[in-house]
């Protein structure tokens, strides 16, 4: 039993290392043959962890290999156009501005079900809404709404709204983040005075803190509820 | 970033030459170790036409030595249930010195002989093993 769990303990390692090298892609990102390769990792990794017998290596070295392999495609897929659409196909247009494109679904073994889920996923309940429909290598359906359908913009709207920015994390679960605080401009003592002016009494209490470049805030205390308020409304 | 990224890749394609040549040395060294050894044995069998003696007996132990170092060492690359054959017949050998049967003790020898030879194909990459 011993073996089996340092096995599996080694396999684990191994795997992890695997999808680290292959890239932070989710299941419903894949290319055809990262989903092919995701489904044989799974596999492989499986046998010596049960069989005794059979030496790690004859697991680790396929995995290897995959991943060599995989490297060598993206690597080629990359270069060339020919490559990628041999490997991952290409973008099939199913909708267009006169209508549904049959033939393209036909291909696609895709059937009218399978499109109206797909365009409601999106947020389209009616075909009239859609100019244009994309069957992406990955499986995702793009949409491009008609006109008079599209959710109006600040900019259609000729509304000037400030810029947001990426809101930068200073404390979450208790804990500060200690890679976050030159990027805000912040140093401990200075979260410490947030938390005290917003009703906290140590960092530890803190769920969540966040501040953008704005100094536009938020902070949810672990017994309370979220509020947003600005850095310039904290006392130095 | 990218540099780390192909010097990972670079060194996952040397280990995993490494181990294909360390496989190809250690397996094959070590299984023609033992076919040598059962070749001296055969040929000291014929000579004495007899296996219940100190020579014979000797010859199986240093057989057996040099198969258990070679078996603890094969099995980090080979699967043990493909190899364990042979030290299943190792251990008949000695059986059949102690009862002085010659015929059983020429088969067993030569049971290990043929799995050696099996093994060295199996194990070898050529394009039936590929295919």
């Amino acid at each position: 039993m011993l073996t089996i769990i340092l096995r599996s303990i080694i396999i684990y390692l191994i795997v992890l290392l695997v999808f680290r090298l292959m890239g932070k892609r989710q299941l419903g990102q894949m290319q055809p043959f990262e989903l092919v390769l995701t489904l044989i990792i799974a596999d492989l990794a499986t046998i010596p962890m049960a069989e005794v017998s059979v030496p790690v290596l004859h697991g680790i070295i396929p995995l290897l290999t995959l991943v060599v392999l995989h490297f060598v495609l993206t690597l080629l897929t990359k270069t060339s156009t020919f490559l990628s659409k041999v490997v991952s196909g290409k973008p099939v247009i199913i909708i267009n501005p006169k209508g549904i494109d049959y033939k393209a679904m036909k291909n696609l073994n895709l059937s009218t079900d399978d499109l109206f889920g797909a365009l409601r996923e999106c947020g389209y309940f009616s075909i009239d809404q859609v100019q244009y429909a994309i069957m992406e290598t990955n499986g995702k359906v793009s949409i491009m709404p008609k006109a008079e359908s599209a959710p109006a913009t600040n900019g259609d709207l000729k509304l000037k709204v400030d810029e947001s920015f990426l809101p930068i994390t200073l404390v979450s679960e208790g804990k500060i983040m200690n890679e976050n605080m030159a990027l805000a401009g912040v140093d401990k003592e200075k979260i410490e005075k947030i938390v005290k002016s917003q009703g906290g009494s140590k960092i530890k209490d803190v769920l969540l803190l966040t501040i953008d470049k704005t100094g536009s805030s938020y902070i949810q205390l672990m017994k309370g509820e979220g509020k947003s308020f600005s850095l310039s409304e904290v006392k130095a | 970033m990218k540099i780390f990224h192909y010097l990972n890749f670079a060194i996952i394609i040397l280990f995993l030459i490494a181990i294909c040549i360390l496989e190809e040395v250690m397996v094959s060294s070590s299984l023609r170790q033992t076919q040598k050894d059962c070749f001296m044995i055969d040929a000291s069998v014929e000579r004495l036409e007899s296996v219940k003696n100190m020579e014979v007996a000797l010859m199986v132990d240093n057989l057996e030595y040099d198969w258990k170092k070679n078996e603890s060492n094969m099995c980090y690359l080979v699967n043990h249930k493909s190899i364990q054959e042979i030290g299943q017949e190792i251990a008949k050998l000695k059986l059949y010195i102690a009862s002085d049967d010659v015929d059983n003790f020429k088969v067993s020898i030569e049971v290990i002989k043929f799995y050696c030879h099996s093994y060295l194909h199996f194990m070898g990459a050529n394009i039936h093993n590929v295919l």
